[in-house]
């Protein structure tokens, strides 16, 4: 019904649009959180000395209350047992501040709330409850203390290797009931920063104990006691009041410190990387759009709102770096920001060259699934830990660990690419003669770069653990996945020089370097063995064995043959026959892309 | 010429498929030998797989244990599908060696892949690792290699010097009657367990067939047993193997005892060593680590173990030492902590460890000749590949400008 001059018109303004809605959306990022009736946005910016590092009572409570129920924030009508999260919604909701105010404050009432979370069903039976729940409150727990008590002795007598899985998770319900406890006993948390050069982070105890003896001031407790009246009294007043002087006295006493805090809080608050995982999808969805019609509109508003995306993207990691004080990737959690961060930047920077949408949409794919695994990642607490000694460098962090992360980023979005060439092959006519070539080309060049990184990061690796224990290879499970990741790349290399693969053959090893990349990235953290172990979790078994399974279903499809592929259905040319040989023997390195299908 | 004999011969050593072939196979082993380090330690891992020239991949190591799956494959092991990279790589550049300036990133990664390849089996081959663990002012001047141990028997009466008789532990068999000229007396080696457990009490019916009954010696003192255990596994990295011998003291065909020696004894400060009567003289004997003394010595003065405040998570560890070395007139002190070895007369001291209650520090001692070759290596490669890869990108960057 448009006229074509309207549609123009629309399809014209169709990027500034997109552009417009994308940088509102992350924008608001940027707005700082309302108050309710208690000045909390104040109180989440007191500082707190938690798993070695100083931070926010917002990370503290966040982190808190996601080990315990994983999760961020829970609604009061839960806390009964009538209602589940679905129902309850509407209703008030805590946020995990507010549940930390009362589980310093009113633990008697923090206590009644189902909150702990409890998933294995051989625990609820010790616990004489009903299967279905999930969520248990302090006080039905501390009633079978005893039993609880003598389970977990027995599971500890156990040697760690030959636990069984419930065994497992009632010590990890230990872990998780040592965390609520520790936050409880509000008096022996590290809450007091130090006052003078040489001392150290202290407790209100402590601080309490000096001024009996010594005379002088205690702020800090002044502060918390008032604080915890407040909120107790229900009387936000006194609340506020106390709070601010605290925030004045530190903004004096350590300016350099609240400074960080204040910044973490607001990157706690603005969910930058959730923001980014939507932004990515809604560039996924307007790039595969443009291949139903070929439209320049819709290609350059993905690209657009990838830019946006990726800028998000990139203020989170910087932010987290300077928050931390640390190069980029310190852990399972931040590597697997950073490889999203690398998967993303190279497919733009392929979008920037070939303008097809195909390095959009699988900058979008590897950003939006690297971040969805960090999110799942960042289920187990605080995402910024402390390193153990050894790996406690900047250089080294900076260097070894950065570029090998560039190495799984770039051999995921090679590999990303052959899913996309193998989609678009067998399901659609879109994968003419032209984008074959393209596609290729890109899956060549990105191996090409994972090679580079990947090579370069191992043996950077090698010159650090010959830096720290004096040997440059231990054949260690993590030193070993990496090292299968340059050989994979290599080998896809040389086979293809060879002409043993062609474009179909790149496409489809290209997805086996997936399965490559995450053997090395998580795999190896799931054998428990070696000294780069910094990560197991149960459940990654259950999504790595579903990924690697994908994975070979689309190496399957890939091998259907040719004639089953509906772009070669439609092309249906007469092909050279597969094994031609080339008459000569290959040079060591011809410039592959260029040969023929 | 390209008909000649020798180009037949090594035109298929030089292939391209060849090439990918033993990248799979390497893949292959390396996964195999990942997997495997669940059951074996690392060190047998080493032996088995990544340095042998063949080795037998049970299929049991890529499933649940309890499976307990029989059979498995043959395969080459890291020496032979080293090798044959290799001769691949190097017959490649012989028998297509252009030189060009395209070529020169190509050239230049194979040759610091080369590099890397003779540093692995410089170090398979020449590299040796010990420890030395030292307490908080004591003054030490020898290193232990801690995969194999020795049974020593020392003669203390010198009071300038202890004279130390050594016998390694591969004459330590079961049955075997150890004759040395500098003993007065003869060692019979009743039972040697490469990995014992001790246990106090009664010896029960099982074990007593095989096991000898000390009569002498801690054994007695403590009541203590040993009984053999299999060798620990690479998982757990505290676990270590705890070897135990059950010696008898033989003089004139006469039993003058038999003792039970175990390495737990030396490890334990309050042990250490025990005595060995023989007529009127007393000898004192132990089972230990190898050692390898130094023409040097090394003091702690002390050792720092930092936390992160409020955890038990460790930030810094590190040793203050003095190194004394009069054939070099060295006097002076030095500060070894993570990531910042010192080296000295080839060898490489890392902070590697701790002794209990942070009493000491233990440091691994590395020599390994070809230490450099991989920094070499990653040098070359890396530019090799900067170069290759950056003309590629280059010229890609100028076709779709000028496209």
């Amino acid at each position: 019904m448009n006229t074509p001059s309207r549609s123009a018109r629309l399809l014209r303004t169709l990027p500034w649009l997109a552009l417009a809605l994308a940088l509102l959306y992350a924008g608001a990022a940027l707005l700082p959180a309302r108050d309710g009736r208690f000045a909390l946005s104040q109180f989440a910016r007191l500082p707190i000395v938690d798993l070695g590092r100083p931070k926010p009572l917002d990370t503290f409570a966040r982190s808190t209350l996601l080990i315990v129920s994983n999760k961020q924030s829970f609604y009061l009508a839960e806390t009964d047992g009538t209602a589940d999260r679905s129902e309850a919604k509407g209703h008030a909701e805590r946020s995990a501040l507010e549940w930390l105010l009362d589980v310093m404050a009113r633990p008697e009432v923090a206590r009644g709330y189902r909150i702990v979370r409890i998933d294995h069903p051989d625990i609820k039976a010790v616990l004489g409850a009903d299967p279905e729940r999930k969520y248990f409150s302090l006080d039905e727990i501390v009633l079978r203390r005893a039993e609880i008590e003598a389970q977990i002795q027995r599971a500890n007598e156990v040697p760690a290797g030959d636990r069984n899985s419930y065994q497992r998770a009632i010590l990890e319900l230990a872990q998780h009931l040592s965390v609520y406890f520790h936050a409880e006993s509000v008096a022996e948390l590290l809450l007091v920063p130090p006052t003078a050069a040489g001392t150290e982070w202290t407790t209100i105890t402590a601080e309490r104990h000096q001024v009996d003896e010594h005379g002088g001031d205690s702020p800090a407790t002044d502060a918390y006691l008032q604080v915890m009246q407040g909120w107790r009294d229900d009387d936000p007043a006194v609340f506020a009041s106390a709070v601010a002087q605290y925030q004045q006295w530190l903004g004096t006493a350590q300016p350099r410190l609240m400074r960080k805090i204040d910044m973490e809080v607001r990157f706690n608050h603005a969910a930058i990387f959730l923001r980014a995982i939507g932004l990515y999808v809604i560039v996924f969805l307007l790039a595969a759009l443009s291949w139903l019609r070929m439209t320049p509109a819709l290609v350059k508003s993905a690209l657009w709102v990838l830019c946006v995306a990726l800028v998000l993207h990139t203020l989170g990691l910087v932010a987290r770096t300077v928050i931390q004080g640390r190069p980029p990737v310190t852990n399972l959690y931040s590597s697997a920001i950073f490889v999203g961060w690398g998967a993303a930047v190279l497919g733009l920077v392929l979008e920037r060259f070939y303008r097809n949408g195909i390095g959009a949409v699988t900058a979008a794919g590897t950003g939006f699934l690297t971040l969805l695994v960090a999110h799942n990642l960042s289920l187990d607490g605080d995402t910024m830990t402390m390193m153990q000694a050894v790996l406690d460098t900047n250089f080294w962090l900076a260097t070894h660990v950065v570029v090998i992360t560039l190495g799984y980023a770039s051999t995921f979005l090679a590999g990303f690419l052959g899913i996309l060439y193998i989609l678009r092959g067998v399901f659609t006519r879109g994968l003419g003669a032209q984008e074959q070539t393209s596609l290729t080309r890109m899956i060549y060049g990105i191996v090409c770069f994972a090679t580079l990184f990947s090579f370069v990061g191992t043996i950077l690796g090698g010159i650090w653990a010959d830096q720290s224990w004096g040997r440059f290879w231990g054949w260690d499970p993590k030193e070993n996945g990496a090292l299968l990741i340059v050989l994979w790349n290599a080998l896809v290399l040389h086979a293809r020089w060879g002409g043993m693969i062609r474009q179909r053959g790149l496409a489809v090893m290209a997805v086996a370097g997936n399965i490559v990349t995450s053997w090395s990235w998580f795999g190896t953290n799931m054998l428990g063995v070696g000294l780069h172990a910094y990560g197991f979790i149960d459940s990654a078994i259950f999504w790595m064995f579903t990924f690697v399974g994908t994975q070979l279903g689309l190496i399957g499809l890939g091998l259907l043959p040719l004639h089953r592929w509906r772009s070669m259905q439609a092309t249906s040319q007469v092909r050279a026959p597969r094994s031609v040989k080339q008459p000569t023997a290959p040079p060591l390195a011809p410039p592959a892309p260029e040969s023929p299908r | 010429m390209s008909g000649s004999p020798i180009r037949a011969l090594i035109k298929p050593l030089a292939s391209l498929r060849l090439t990918v072939a033993l990248l799979a196979c390497s893949i292959f082993l390396i996964f195999a030998g990942t997997w495997a380090q669940i059951d074996m330690g690392i060190w047998t891992t080493l032996g088995t797989y990544f340095r042998a020239f063949f080795v037998w991949i049970p299929f049991r190591i890529f499933l649940p244990r309890h499976w307990d799956v029989p059979g498995g494959i043959p395969f080459p092991g890291g020496w032979v599908i080293g090798g044959l990279l290799m001769i691949n790589l190097v017959t490649a550049h012989a028998v297509r060696f252009r030189y060009n300036r395209k070529r020169a990133g190509i050239l230049l990664i194979h040759f610091g892949l080369i590099l890397l390849l003779v540093g692995e089996l410089v170090t398979g081959l020449k590299a040796h690792e010990s420890r030395m663990s030292i307490d908080e002012g004591q003054t030490v001047d020898f290193a232990e290699d801690t995969r194999s141990v020795e049974l020593v028997i020392i003669d203390p009466s010198d009071p300038a010097r202890d004279w130390v008789v050594a016998i390694p532990e591969s004459r330590l068999h079961q049955g075997k009657l150890i004759h040395d000229t500098r003993l007065p007396f003869d060692v019979q080696v009743e039972a040697y367990f490469h990995n014992a457990e001790l246990f106090e009490g009664a010896q029960d019916v099982a074990t007593s067939a095989a096991t000898p009954v000390a009569n002498s010696g801690f054994a007695v003192e403590l009541g203590a047993h040993a009984r053999p255990r299999p060798p620990s596994s690479g998982v757990d990295q505290d676990e270590i193997d705890l070897p135990a011998a059950y010696v008898s003291v033989l003089k004139d065909g006469r039993n003058l005892g038999t003792y039970l020696a175990a390495l737990y004894f030396t490890l334990v400060p309050r042990f250490g060593l025990q005595d060995v009567q023989v007529g009127d003289k007393t000898y004192r004997m132990a089972l230990r680590y190898v050692r390898h003394y130094k023409p040097y010595s090394i003091s702690l003065l002390d050792f720092k173990h930092d936390r992160y405040l409020g955890t038990e998570t460790p930030r810094n560890f590190s040793s203050h030492i003095r190194l004394v070395d009069p054939t070099h007139n060295e006097n002076r002190e030095v500060l070894i902590y993570m990531n910042n070895p010192l080296r000295y007369r080839g060898e490489t001291f890392y902070q590697a460890s701790f002794k209990q209650g942070d009493g000491g520090t233990v440091l691994q001692v590395v020599r390994n000749p070809g230490w450099l070759l991989p920094y070499v290596a990653c040098t070359v490669g890396a530019l090799g590949m900067m170069l290759q890869f950056g003309t590629h990108l280059l010229r890609f960057i100028r076709r779709t400008r000028t496209a």
